[in-house]
């Protein structure tokens, strides 16, 4: 591919690496704290929830395929592991959405002294009220 | 006096990276950097590390100090226990010279690009208000290291090159606004910060480039916001 | 495009509880029966509700892969190929998306 970018100096060393050894330098921890955790969760989160995006609209094509089809995955959406698999999804969602309001604020220039404490604060709600919704799903079913 | 076992990345382009530790011996009250120029000093004249003012000015003496980017000028000997041991490596992000030493071109030619001034005192013309000097920022390179995006986006202009963007354009004194917007507003400037907050945290000199980055956003929001309105008066 | 990343990203918090409260929350038994389903989609205000959900959350998506590739630092030649190939990802899943639900209420 084409990596030439023009108007702007370009760090020659970093042009020449591979896709992949690019992509490493997000997840080196070493040496970095809360602004990097909340950096990695936010990609990782929004990756995953790309995926489910696309399974959400794969699993609804049963309903195009009439009630039986849609009662069965019904039925496996009761079961204990699904419920495990919406835990982590609604953790997902709720994090990307409380850190994405963090790094609006911080990406105006609006509390970056507070950057750690407004991390912990979204990462804790964000556990906080997943537990809440599985104790509600396990209270309906 | 306290004892530390220093652990050094050694090595250069072509040869493998691996770590010697010295152990060495310095007044507590010193830096890191003290404890580095003593062993090149007495034990090892072939370490390869780069230092001038030892107060903090210079900004040559980046280095990460157990993985966190520091001055080793502005790392108290006294932080660490008797005994322990330090691991120093060369900064990341930019092409590896050779022990603790790194190239600092990359940052050099984006401060280039911006054709970055040394704002002075004497040189503040009359009507000029002083403002917050951007000798603040002393190019040390320590937030480019930290900084993940730097490392996966060639063309990323990096936290200190948008935070004297920012300091430009709030004094700009003649300067082509036109060309610093055109900069900062690439989709390889200002928009591609992603708030990883580290550049903050590790900035020795209080320039705290988020803040910044989120300046030169709001700016060119209220910039393009304002040429839309005109264009449509016209 | 970070400015539409955020404003898309604030419809969605807000989208996103619309979406979740009334398919789960206020449901018996937190999941639809088939039945319920299309009746719920019949409703054309929900049916506009959860389009304008299903456009914004598939942008945001879309906008937030966009945004991992350029990272890699990639030529402006290169991000316009992207963005076409996003575009017409996009317009796909969302006609999908509609065909689906609608196909099924017009079934029913």
């Amino acid at each position: 591919m084409d990596r030439t970018l023009s108007s702007l100096p370009v760090s020659e060393h970093v042009a020449r690496a591979s896709w992949w050894r690019r992509a490493a330098a997000w997840v080196d921890l070493h040496g970095r704290r809360e602004g990097w955790l909340a950096f990695i969760l936010m990609r990782v989160t929004g990756i995953g929830l790309v995926f489910y995006l696309f399974l959400h609209l794969t699993v609804l094509s049963t309903l195009a395929r009439g009630r039986q089809a849609w009662d069965a995955f019904i039925a496996l959406a009761r079961s204990p592991l699904f419920v495990a698999f919406d835990a982590v999804l609604i953790f997902g969602m709720l994090y990307h959405g409380l850190n994405g309001l963090r790094v609006i604020l911080l990406g105006l220039g609006v509390g970056s002294r507070r950057q750690a404490v407004l991390f912990w604060g979204a990462f804790v709600l964000s556990i906080v009220l997943t537990a809440v919704a599985v104790r509600m799903i396990l209270m309906m079913g | 006096m306290r004892t530390l076992n220093l652990r050094i990345v050694r090595g250069g382009p072509g040869r493998p990276a691996t770590y010697q530790t010295y152990q060495v011996s310095v007044d507590e009250h010193l830096n890191i950097l003290d404890a580095v120029q003593k062993v090149w000093a007495t034990q090892d004249p072939t370490l390869l590390f780069r230092h001038a003012c030892h107060h903090a000015s210079c900004g040559l003496c980046g280095v990460r100090v157990n993985g966190r980017e520091r001055l080793m000028c502005l790392t108290p000997i006294a932080e660490f226990p008797e005994g322990a041991t330090v691991t120093l490596e060369p900064l990341r992000n930019f092409p590896w010279v050779g022990d603790l030493v790194v190239d600092v071109k990359p940052l050099m030619d984006r401060m280039a690009a911006i054709q970055a001034p040394y704002v002075r005192k004497d040189e503040l013309t009359a009507g000029s208000e002083e403002g917050t000097r951007f000798e603040d920022c002393i190019e040390c390179g320590l937030c480019m290291s930290a900084c993940p995006v730097v490392g996966s986006d060639s063309a990323y202009l990096g936290p200190s090159p948008l935070a004297m963007i920012k300091r430009l354009l709030e004094e700009p004194r003649g300067r082509d606004i036109q060309s610093l917007c055109a900069l900062a507003g690439d989709a390889h400037g200002a928009w591609r910060c992603h708030s990883v907050m580290e550049c903050v945290e590790v900035c020795p000199s209080n320039v705290d480039p988020s803040q910044a980055i989120g300046w030169l956003r709001r700016y060119l929001i209220l910039r393009g916001r304002r040429q839309l309105a005109g264009a449509e008066r016209r | 495009m970070w400015i539409w990343q955020a404003l898309s990203g604030i419809l969605l918090t807000v989208l996103l509880v619309v979406h979740m409260v009334a398919n789960h929350f206020v449901v018996e038994g937190g999941l639809r029966t088939y039945e319920d389903v299309i009746h719920y989609l019949s409703n054309p205000f929900i049916f506009a509700l959860e389009t304008a959900f299903l456009i914004v959350v598939t942008s945001h998506a879309l906008m937030g892969v966009r945004a991992i590739i350029l990272d890699l630092g990639i030529s402006p030649a290169a991000d316009r190929r992207l963005k076409a190939v996003l575009v017409a990802l996009g317009a796909v899943i969302v006609a999908y998306a509609v065909w689906l639900t609608g196909s099924v209420v017009l079934r029913a």
